[in-house]
């Protein structure tokens, strides 16, 4: 949340780490133990333990003889200095790098002062929200401009000017959050006594599904009762120096961390985010980090990927490192965190490990395109911890600009990093193809004339007749005839339907043995395709509940479908329903193996293929299921369609009803076991 | 003239009201006399021993302990009275005995020796007195037996003399001078000695009232038998972010008043199953700093009575008193013993003269462990991960041993058949992708006759419900609700307990399978550093039972076999040839002033003690420092395949432990360490000071110094001058 000038070379970040040195005083004693853990979330979104990021290293709680009443924000300086929101008493609190008072001021002018922000010539904003102005103090303390509510008409006249939290860009302009202003952040230009720029970074109001429906049915009257669905305020943003705004807001999701460029355009969105964010700042590697208001601090990368999270809420166990009411945080030019906890009154100071150092030494030299050279700390990290993503990540990318495509498929695998995945897999199917081409062609070419040669023979003296004998023989088995009818459906669903009512065509064996084979190519599909595709992750497998949703689902649709029919006139019977389901699915049943070949050839260029293929198995599936409830129960199109739609409310209707019933049930069971236990627990005690 | 006159006089006066007022708070150094008074403010002489005498206050039981020699002295009582406690503080801070009492659902009501109606019948006995106290208005009593040898101050009030007469108040909590050795905000130089972890120190200055609690907890870690109704707080919702603090691992806590030099260290003799340890400074309540042991008689539980925890429950006190006698030893050190270092020495020679310590074999070895196998999840059911077999150790020795790293001493985890996660073990059975039994017992053999010690891993504690059977012989609350322990992990999430009898049966199934095998070195976990209250087939069973039971399980382990703890408590320090996962650390408490080594000052010389994996500190080269100052080994924990295979397992906190990537470290570690401790074998931990610059000097019995500089700036001691993060060990 202040300018600070770039470290554009190891040697100036070396000499900060120097300068860091001369920071505060050495606390009291060596921590090396952690009260919390420290978690890393890989590419599969799961969260894995990773080395104490950063250990608590001294906290803050007087700044010479003073001491804090609520604090509710500060800047830190680039050498150091510190300037503590003291908002209990009113008032700025200047500490030294060495911990000793410099001076205090404000007093007398602040009513409820919010947020600060100091820019490197030590000219120091404070956003106060009672009193609804922003206020400018020289480095000395002296009060040298006020800035109150803009009277642009684009600001709006109802709108009341409340400033939370400001940053202030070299220019001069500042960029504040209000209460209660939900059009944005308030841009304001310091020329002409303060002039209003306009709203930057307004946040995207949220519609979910529910919400569009519902509106669809309210009339306008209704809909103007509803709470106005409203963007969220943004809670807390920061600066950097080029001039990049970050913000965090609440309930946000994988918004709630936002990087805007000058024109308010979001770069980034986090997988990972944390629900009630309290403050951002901007660290020295091209890496943000986020405090949560229970305690949490996040660590993110450039591109917003989860670093680090750590740190807690103390529940009352009083332990060094746990915060209560998180309000601001600040990195200090030797990557230090501070993080100021208003509920405390203190300002905890972490320091980060060996471990984070490589780290950040990695992102420095990787975000500068210097691969090769970052793959030593990335090798340290991951010597440190195999299992930490974003190494994993970044050495499938370094190996993979160093032509290594099999160190990085494993890497990208590790990190489930797709494109590096398809790309390495490119290189590496076309390196293949290049070795094998000339041997595939003539392979191919063998069995074609293979085939030729034996067609001939066969023409000739009949070799292949004991064999095809064999197979006419199996073909004529009824069982066999009954499976080979889902090729036929596939083709002609409307005589097929008939074979189903009339002819015999099918049996209850027969849709049982292909349900099964239909399962079974589910689940082998699910777990053991293409990398590329797979939407489960490596390593988990969960067989009996992929049968029983399976098993379940049909169960619903079947039988409610039966119960729909069986009231509108439908002349299906229950096992031609089933029967003619189960048929419906025969595209899944011989496309998905083709699909599954393929997705473990495809790169993502030619993934389409694999996509087109499952769409148009899927239409073809539905395709044939219209037809076979039409059919079957000798509906037109009309009533076909409506007896769909009633199916699916009869499901809904069912599965209510089951959820009733089933916590009815659960509450009548645990009553009766209440009473007798109670009843022994009173008289035993 | 009359004005000047005045004003001297006025600055007279004051100056000797400062004077009194300022000798009426700092009592503590009695004046070097020959002679020693049969009275001391208001305490009659009741027993002496060789160098330190007991005067006793009829009235209130109240202590004074004084130093012949010095002059110093402690007290049990507060003799400074700042007019701002209460009367029931004051009463408790002026108290011998102070107890809760429970009533209906309320724990909280206090009676002490002092406030209360007593009735109290003291007879003096040759070492000190005996008084039987009862409280009238509760009907509850005991017999509070006070004696002083040459081997401390005992307080002890036996089992039988606890009396319970009334319907409506039973006992809770009985505290046996709570007060000794407290003192006013920061009148005393000194700190409390706090048993987190490894050690740690509270400075007795003044706190200026910033912390609302002080350090409390469990002898030998909170008891899961009872349902401590506190609600994990989860990062989302879903993974452990919080630590668990570390253990209380011995019973003790010390008082030091530096600048008087006087000091004790309490060790909690009787009763420390059901004992907390309370190290309150000043601020918390009250403005006196106290340290005491706080014995459980009897404790408060919640009973649900549906299975759905939310919807119903009662509170049920526990029917039957826990039965021991409670014991406390204040052993008194004087001038230059008269700090941590010394309470460590002085335990230490307790534990020996005790013969809890025997002498052991300290020499110095690095601890390279082992992980053979665990299971992920596959289609159906699981499938092995393998991570070491037994020809890996074997390369991997023979690798270590061509770096010149020949002392080893080995934990093998995981070798059983399904995996570390298949608890319980029963059988001498390894994991056949991990090797036979004949290739591991040959293995095991074969170290042990180059020199290397080999123990194999059993969680004895642990039964895992994915692959057992779990309705039987499975440890349940007080509140008879199956105890089950969250993992947090995704292959198997939770494991229950087993009773200890049952741990017992199957733990000398293995032993005797093993022996039959050829084997007879056994690493044992989860019973070492766990106690707990329970239930099983309508009998409660209290923390007491279950520590004679492990008690005597390990004993007959350990009459055959050659048999290491991990993470053992003092209990069971007599029958481990080794401590394993000795913490580094402190819980870090904001109460806490600083980190001492304490256990580690206690173990050095006389039993050889390993750390913490040294694979996942992010700070190696502090860790390593810690390792020099505390005169600790340090243990890897080893892998043949990369850590990356274990992603999808339970073991996936294990993120780094590839032989490919250790082997260099082992081999530094080794090598530097085994130098340093060299030169210390044999030797004790005399002294250990924290210098005002940083800089910690650690001082041998035989002499040998080394000096840690953990700064960032090259320092000065002694007129040596140490690097930043470096050590120099000076003969």
């Amino acid at each position: 949340m202040k300018k600070r000038t770039f470290a554009v070379s190891l040697i100036s970040m070396v000499l900060a780490l120097l300068l860091a040195f001369i920071g505060f005083a050495e606390p009291a004693a060596v921590r090396g133990d952690t009260p919390y853990k420290t978690y890393t979330v890989d590419g599969y979104g799961s969260t894995i333990e990773t080395q104490t990021a950063y250990l608590p290293y001294t906290t803050i709680t007087k700044i010479g003889e003073e001491s804090l009443k609520g604090p509710t924000d500060f800047t830190l300086l680039d050498d150091g200095t510190i300037y503590i929101l003291d908002s209990g008493n009113k008032r700025v609190v200047v500490s030294s790098p060495e911990g000793d008072l410099i001076k205090v001021f404000g007093q007398g002018t602040l009513m409820s002062p919010r947020g600060i922000f100091v820019t490197e010539d030590r000219t120091c904003y404070v956003a106060d929200r009672d009193a609804k102005a922003i206020f400018v103090f020289d480095p000395e303390g002296n009060l040298i401009k006020t800035y109150g509510k803009p009277d642009s008409a684009i600001y709006g006249e109802n709108q009341v000017f409340m400033p939370l939290k400001l940053v202030v860009n070299s220019f001069g302009t500042m960029y504040v959050v209000c209460e209660s202003n939900t059009n944005g952040i308030v841009e304001i230009s310091p020329v002409e006594g303060g002039t209003f720029l306009g709203y930057f970074g307004t946040n995207n109001t949220r519609a979910s599904l529910w919400t569009i429906i519902w509106r669809a049915i309210l009339t306008d009257e209704q809909r103007a009762k509803q709470l106005s669905n409203l963007p969220a305020t943004p809670d807390n943003l920061a600066i950097d120096d080029k001039g990049v705004i970050y913000t965090v807001t609440r309930g946000e999701k994988n918004e709630a961390l936002k990087r805007l460029n000058i024109a308010g355009v979001n770069m980034i969105t986090p997988q990972t985010y944390e629900d009630l964010p309290a403050a951002v700042a901007v660290g020295n590697h091209d890496n943000a980090f986020v405090a949560a208001q229970s305690g949490y601090i996040y660590e993110y990368n450039n591109d917003g990927d989860l670093l680090f999270v750590f740190g807690g809420a103390d529940d009352g166990q009083q332990r060094i490192g746990l915060s209560t009411k998180v309000e601001a945080i600040q990195i200090g030019k030797d990557d230090k965190i501070y993080v100021l906890d208003s509920d405390k009154a203190q300002i905890q100071v972490y320091k980060p490990t060996e471990f984070t150092d490589h780290l950040h030494e990695a992102l420095y030299l990787f975000s500068k395109g210097r691969y090769t050279e970052s793959k030593k700390p990335l090798s340290t990290v991951l010597e440190m911890n195999n299992l930490f993503d974003y190494a994993n990540l970044a050495m499938a990318k370094a190996l993979y600009k160093e032509g290594d495509y099999n160190g990085a498929l494993r890497y990208s695998k590790l990190a489930k990093d797709l494109d590096t995945y398809s790309d390495s897999f490119w290189e590496i199917r076309a390196a293949w193809l290049k070795r094998n081409l000339t041997a595939a062609v003539l392979i191919i070419v063998a069995f074609v004339i293979l085939v030729a040669v034996l067609r001939f023979l066969d023409k000739k003296y009949g070799i292949l007749k004991a064999p095809k004998k064999l197979l006419s023989k199996v073909k004529e088995f009824k069982l066999v005839k009954q499976l080979g009818y889902v090729f036929y459906f596939m083709r002609h669903p409307i005589e097929g339907c008939y074979g189903i009512r009339h002819q015999e065509k099918v049996s209850l064996l027969s849709s049982n043995i292909l349900l099964a084979l239909m399962i079974l190519v589910f689940i082998i599909n699910k777990y053991f395709c293409g990398f590329l595709v797979k939407t489960v992750r490596e390593g988990s497998f969960d067989i009996a509940s992929d049968i029983g949703i399976i098993l379940v689902a049909l169960f619903l649709v079947v039988g409610c479908n039966y119960l729909m029919c069986t009231i509108n006139d439908g002349e299906g019977k229950l096992k031609h329903i089933y029967c003619s389901f189960i048929y419906g699915f025969g595209p899944y049943l011989c496309f998905t193996p083709v699909i599954f070949l393929l997705s473990h050839v495809v790169t993502d260029n030619e993934r389409f293929f694999v996509d087109f293929g499952r769409l148009f198995m899927l239409a073809w599936v539905a395709v044939l299921i219209f037809i076979a409830v039409k059919e079957i129960n000798n509906y037109n199109v009309k009533e076909t369609i409506k007896i769909i739609l009633l199916t699916a409310f009869t499901i809904l209707i069912v599965s209510l009803l089951a959820f009733i019933i089933y916590v009815l049930w659960s509450q009548v069971f645990d009553f009766l076991q209440q009473i007798p236990r109670e009843v022994v627990y009173k008289i035993g005690s | 003239m009359d004005r000047n006159i005045k004003r001297i006089l006025a600055v007279l006066v004051s100056v000797i009201l400062l004077v009194s007022l300022f000798q009426g708070i700092t009592p503590g150094v009695l004046g070097t006399k020959a002679e020693e008074p049969a009275e001391f403010n208001e305490h009659k002489k009741a027993a002496k021993s060789d160098r330190y005498t007991m005067y006793v206050n009829e009235d209130t039981l109240s202590l004074i302990i004084t130093d012949k020699v010095t002059g110093a002295y402690m007290e049990s009582y507060t003799s400074y009275d700042d007019g701002l406690a209460n009367k029931t503080w004051w009463g408790a801070m002026n108290s011998a005995v102070v107890l809760t009492l429970i009533s209906g659902n309320d724990d909280t009501k206090q009676a002490n020796t002092f406030n209360d109606n007593i009735t109290k019948k003291v007879t003096y006995t040759e070492l000190g007195f005996t008084a039987t106290l009862y409280w009238t208005t509760y009907k509850v009593g005991l017999t509070l037996e006070v004696s002083l040898t040459d081997s401390g101050l005992v307080v002890r009030v036996p089992d039988e003399s606890i009396k319970e007469d009334g319907d409506k108040y039973k006992i809770g909590t009985i505290a046996l001078y709570p007060y000794m050795g407290t003192s006013y905000l920061d009148q005393k130089e000194g700190y409390i000695l706090v048993p987190d972890g490894n050690g740690a120190l509270i400075y007795l200055d003044n706190k200026e009232r910033r912390y609302s609690a002080g350090y409390s907890s469990m002898i030998y870690d909170t008891d899961i038998g009872f349902d401590e109704s506190k609600v994990e707080t989860l990062l989302w919702d879903e993974y452990k972010i919080v630590n668990t603090p570390e253990q209380v691992i011995a019973p003790v806590y010390g008082i030091a008043h530096t600048g008087d030099g006087i000091a004790y260290l309490a060790v909690v003799e009787d009763g420390a199953m059901r004992a907390s340890i309370e190290c309150l400074p000043n601020g918390v309540s009250i403005d006196y700093n106290r340290a005491y042991a706080k014995f459980v008689e009897r404790k408060l539980y919640t009973q649900p009575t549906s299975n759905n925890s939310t919807s119903g429950s009662l509170h049920l006190t526990e029917s039957e008193r826990a039965h021991s006698d409670l014991q406390v030893r204040f052993i008194f050190l004087s001038e230059d013993e008269a700090n941590y270092a010394g309470m460590a020495n002085a335990y230490r020679e307790y534990l020996k003269d005790l013969g809890v310590l025997k002498e052991l074999e300290t020499a110095y070895r690095t601890r390279v462990d082992f992980l053979g196998s665990d299971r992920e999840k596959w289609v159906i059911g699981t499938s092995a991960v393998v991570m070491t077999r037994v020809n890996d150790i074997r390369n991997i020795y023979a690798d270590l041993e061509a770096r010149g790293v020949t002392e080893l001493f080995t934990v093998f985890k995981g070798w059983q058949k399904g995996g570390v996660n298949n608890l319980p073990i029963s059988k001498f059975k390894p994991d056949p992708k991990v090797g036979s039994a004949k290739e591991l017992a040959k293995l095991i053999n074969d170290s042990k006759a180059k020199g290397i010690r080999f123990y194999l891993y059993n969680d004895a504690l642990r039964i895992n419900p994915s692959e057992y059977n779990v309705t039987f012989n499975i440890v349940k609350k007080i509140n008879k609700r199956k105890y089950e322990e969250e993992t947090y992990k995704s292959v198997y999430e939770k494991f229950d307990w087993i009773i200890p009898s049952r741990t017992e049966t199957l733990l000398n199934k293995l032993v005797s399978k093993m022996n039959r095998g050829g084997v007879n070195s056994l690493a044992l976990a989860g019973i070492t550093n766990n106690l707990y209250s329970y239930t099983y087939s309508g009998k409660n069973y209290t923390r007491y039972e279950t520590a004679a039971a492990y008690l005597k399980t390990v004993d007959a382990v350990d009459k055959e076999n050659d048999l290491v703890l991990e993470q053992p408590f003092a209990y069971l320090w007599g029958h481990t040839e080794a401590f394993l996962d000795m913490p580094m650390y402190t819980s870090s408490y904001i109460v806490e002033d600083t980190f001492v080594p304490f256990l580690s000052i206690v173990l050095k010389g006389v039993m050889p003690v390993y750390s913490e994996y040294v694979n996942f500190e992010a700070n190696k080269q502090e860790f390593f420092l810690k390792l020099v100052e505390t005169g600790t080994y340090p243990s890897f924990y080893i892998t043949k395949e990369s850590s990356s295979e274990l992603i999808y397992t339970n073991s996936n906190n294990v993120y780094s432990s590839q032989y490919d990537v250790y082997g260099d470290e082992i081999e530094e570690y080794s090598k530097a360490l085994s130098d340093i401790n060299a030169k210390t074998a044999g030797a004790t931990i005399a002294a250990h000071d924290m210098l005002e610059n940083g800089v910690t000097r650690v001082t041998y019995s035989n002499g040998v110094k080394i000096y840690i500089n953990y700064g960032e700036s090259t320092a000065e001691a002694d007129g040596m001058s140490i690097g930043s993060m470096s050590y120099i060990v000076a003969e």
